[in-house]
């Protein structure tokens, strides 16, 4: 299948410092958790209402589309894996791109994805601020969730992989509580379909994308994955269906529980509508939903931080890995502390993250990618002569 | 961990030595030919101490040494004079039951070991007799691991008896016992003991390696060895499951563990150890499966309550009361109004409160331990809630957490969880909920990135293994085990084939006759 010329090729290429890191193998259930559990995180609660706000009642549709496209760059991203066997994402760039552009596109890799961890901190502290402890000042909370990401990092990628499996347990109590909410589900709420056209459906895409960013982790444990290449395919295609499973189910209990207009004075909406629901031994669902989803919450910020010191490391070539962990998570730390609470700022930086996330999960490896077969199109031509 | 990966299967490569390697480095002495010089050595070596008793014999031309602390009188009256005084043996050195050395360190080490030491004049060669005394109590049933149902064996202070009742249950010759000296000054004999054949080779040369790397002057129990050998000594959470239960250690041996047992010391300790094999008790498999079940899940949840309960409790008064249903509200809210101090320091006290009534309770006689626990529980209890110090939720929940507590079948990981509290309740008191969320993922994955003798120590959970769960949350029927857990990494991983047969064979041989037309009527 792989090409026998450019494995020999990729063979002197200096990658000791990573030994340990491919020392580690993952089974393909850890595989699909650690991907599920990145990928879903800060965006379930406000999802549906940047839903509405774009497409109406046709957000679902846009969910649907966002996420054809997403498995569409996830194919891409797989094709490129599988022609660079035992590289990660770090090694491509240096391997494809040549040593110095590699490095500075490591190095903007890794302060994107350090941006987005702390995005992500910000988000959560501001739902946490809103929701459940009001005058806890904003940094304890960040500290809490950066002790958590450390501590998971400092083992081994295996480690994560377990922990996030079993952390995964804990979304059936996510999945539980919105079924619940399904009951008072009115139908009539998403018709008619289609009537605004084709442009805010698309408009919704976006959004939908932005929910489901974090597909980037493929590029870096793809080669630590057992099992044929057709497998971890398969397997990508599940989580990606998984994903979309969770988040129509997010959507659609919403929606069918305010109908349009309301959910537009809802900014979190599925915790309105936990709220609402009251039961005989406990009440305020919704403060127990936020527990669990903080969970997956800190699990999308460790991958992150586990993204960006990893690409620090990679670029200093050095063979200790946590000095960088700690250094990219007090990057976050104060980076998310600078951006403050100001609901504007917090948008505008959301916005330029988001806008970066193109660039960085989609546009980059398909252009690693194309390179990469312009190359082996001159070798193999060259070859023939 | 290097041996996690089973390539070498079978081979020799664990046919070291059978132990006893510290000793070769040892120093030795060739003994001299003059008697004189020979005793003068000996109680020079042992600084004269007044328990060798050295008998002169054959009017000065020999000596037998012993440590009258040690030995056995009728033993030696048995073995040594009797056979001397029938006539048959002429002389004590010919005698059969007699093991011979010419090294001098060695003869001082039998003497410590109990045995009577013969020397002549003359004559290089010292004989030896084993005479030592030993003092055994009965195998009665260990108090901290009662069970209804099944054996009221226990292990004792003396390892022979020990491997014994292990030996005695496992008729086979693949069950193997290796011995140990460890401890420079306390000498101790400790013993390994693993099933070839099942038990990964791996596993063993890395126990084996542990156990030989100990270099401390004092071994007095397994608790001493567990500190030394195990993976991670600042965890809380115990690596090595201990019991003193033979069935208990056989359960274990047989799905490919290692026992350790230790001279002196009736406890035995299973490596590797899981978490959940903390929560298994022998009950579970002498009564019936859905029963066992039943009895394991409660113990399992003991484990939430255990950790959690009053951290709930302090997270629902302090920041979200509005959990709580509207019937609730009222009486929780008159039952902690009166109170002065808030929930932290009410639980905090409340907490210490039983802890001391549980260890006075331990350290005292019996019949005034349970004095105390009335006392301390009833009394103390009533009188702080008339008091107005501390509100009766609170009491009920710090008192349930307690037996919580206590239901766990092993006594190390019971304190530990009694130990988690107290973060859990400060985390909870500062963040509500989310304290409680953050405290148990530091846990979760403290309990994930732990290994016990490198096999994950949250297995079968983490790293998830379904086949295994079988036996983890429930019991499924005992012929529906047909493989060995996988926590140790047993080389062979079958356990039984078809049990049931008969059942199945019976069935389609009914039908079969039901269709023909023979069936008498």
């Amino acid at each position: 299948m792989e090409n026998p010329k450019n494995q020999g090729k990729q063979k002197g290429q200096p990658n000791q410092n990573d030994a340990a890191f491919f020392n580690n193998k993952i089974s393909r259930l850890q595989f699909f958790f650690l991907i599920v559990q990145t990928q879903i995180g800060v965006g379930v609660i406000s999802l549906p209402y940047n839903l509405q706000q774009v497409a109406k009642q046709d957000g679902w549709i846009s969910l649907i589309g966002a996420s054809l496209i997403v498995q569409l760059i996830m194919f891409l991203h797989w094709l490129l894996m599988k022609n660079t066997p035992k590289q990660h994402l770090f090694m491509n760039l240096e391997n494809i791109l040549g040593r110095w552009i590699g490095k500075a596109s490591t190095l903007l890799y890794s302060l994107y994805f350090i941006a987005v961890g702390a995005l992500i901190l910000i988000l959560y502290t501001r739902i946490i601020n809103l929701w459940m402890l009001i005058n806890t000042p904003k940094w304890v909370l960040m500290a809490f969730m950066v002790a958590a990401g450390l501590y998971l990092i400092s083992g081994t990628i295996k480690v994560l992989a377990r922990a996030y499996t079993l952390f995964s347990g804990l979304m059936i109590i996510l999945i539980v509580s919105l079924v619940y909410g399904i009951r008072d589900a009115h139908l009539i709420f998403i018709f008619p379909m289609g009537v605004e056209g084709l442009e805010p459906i698309l408009k919704g895409v976006n959004e939908g994308i932005l929910s489901l960013l974090g597909f980037a982790f493929v590029l870096i444990i793809y080669p630590l994955v057992e099992g044929t290449n057709k497998e971890k395919l398969k397997t990508i295609f599940y989580t990606q269906w998984f994903v979309l499973g969770f988040y129509l189910l997010v959507v659609f209990s919403t929606f069918t529980f305010f109908g349009a207009k309301e959910i537009l004075l809802v900014p979190q909406p599925v915790l309105y509508m936990l709220k609402a629901y009251e039961f005989s031994v406990v009440e305020r669902l919704d403060l127990f939903f936020i527990s669990v989803w903080v969970v997956s919450v800190t699990t999308s910020f460790t991958t992150y931080l586990y993204m960006s010191g990893k690409g620090l490391k990679h670029m200093f070539n050095s063979k200790r890995e946590m000095p960088f962990m700690i250094m990219m998570a007090i990057v976050a730390f104060i980076l998310a502390l600078t951006i403050g609470s100001g609901e504007q700022r917090i948008d505008q930086y959301g916005d330029v993250v988001m806008k970066f996330g193109y660039l960085f999960s989609g546009s980059l490896p398909v252009i690693l990618l194309l390179v990469l077969f312009v190359r082996k199109k001159k070798h193999t031509g060259s070859g023939s002569k | 961990m290097g041996y996690r990966r089973r390539k070498s299967r079978r081979d020799k490569l664990i046919e070291e030595q059978p132990g006893n390697e510290a000793d070769v480095k040892e120093p030795s002495q060739p003994s001299f030919s003059q008697l004189s010089q020979n005793i003068e050595y000996l109680t020079k070596a042992l600084k004269h101490s007044n328990d060798l008793k050295i008998r002169i014999l054959q009017d000065g031309q020999a000596a037998l040494l012993f440590f009258e602390t040690l030995s056995d009188q009728e033993k030696l009256q048995a073995n040594i004079f009797t056979p001397i005084e029938s006539g048959n043996f002429d002389s004590i050195s010919k005698l059969p039951n007699g093991k011979k050395t010419d090294d001098l360190e060695e003869a001082l080490k039998v003497l410590l070991r109990g045995h009577a030491l013969y020397i002549e004049e003359g004559n290089k060669s010292l004989v030896y007799f084993t005479v030592t005394t030993t003092y055994n109590r009965n195998v009665k049933e260990p108090d901290n691991e009662k069970v209804v149902r099944g054996s009221h064996e226990g292990f004792v202070e003396n390892i022979m008896i020990n491997i014994n009742l292990i030996r005695k249950r496992l008729e086979h010759r693949d069950l193997t016992i290796k011995y140990f000296r460890v401890g420079k000054k306390t000498n101790t004999n400790i013993a390994i003991a693993y099933m070839d054949g099942i038990t990964n080779p791996e596993l063993v040369k890395e126990i084996k390696k542990r156990i030989k790397s100990v270099t401390a002057d004092t071994i007095l129990s397994p608790g001493f060895m567990e500190e030394f050998i195990e993976d991670n000594p600042m965890s809380p959470f115990p690596q090595t499951l201990s019991t003193e239960r033979p069935d208990r250690v056989i359960a274990n041996v047989m799905s490919g563990k290692v026992a350790l047992l230790a001279e002196g010391s009736p406890t035995v300790l299973i490596l590797p150890s899981t978490f959940f094999m903390f929560y298994q008790s022998p009950d579970d498999y002498n009564s019936r499966w859905v029963s066992g079940t039943f009895i394991r899940i409660i113990r399992l949840m003991s484990f939430l309550i255990a950790i959690g309960l009053p951290a709930m409790y302090i997270a629902i008064i302090g920041f979200h009361f509005e959990v709580i249903p509207d019937d609730l509200v009222s009486p929780v809210k008159s039952a902690i109004e009166q109170i002065a101090y808030p929930p932290f320091v009410e639980a905090f006290i409340m907490v210490i409160i039983i802890e001391l009534i549980r260890e006075a309770g331990i350290r005292l006689p019996q019949p005034v331990g349970q004095t105390i626990g009335i006392v301390g529980g009833l009394v103390i209890g009533d009188a702080v809630i008339r008091a107005g110090l501390i509100s009766n939720l609170m009491v009920i929940v710090v008192a349930l957490t307690a037996i919580a507590s206590f239901v766990v079948p092993s006594h190390e990981l019971s304190t530990t969880l009694r130990f988690l509290t107290f973060p859990l309740i400060i985390l909870a008191s500062t963040l509500g909920f989310i304290g409680i969320v953050f405290g148990i993922m530091f846990i979760l994955i403290h309990l994930v990135k732990l290994e016990s003798f490198g096999n994950p120590y949250f297995a079968p959970v983490s790293p998830l293994r379904i086949k295994d769960l079988k036996d983890t949350f429930v019991r499924l029927p005992l012929f529906k085990l047909t493989n060995r857990p996988n926590d140790a990494n047993p080389i062979n991983e079958k356990s039984m084939g078809e049990s049931r047969e008969w059942k199945r064979s019976g069935k389609s041989k009914k039908s079969r006759q039901t269709k023909g037309t023979t069936q008498p009527k």
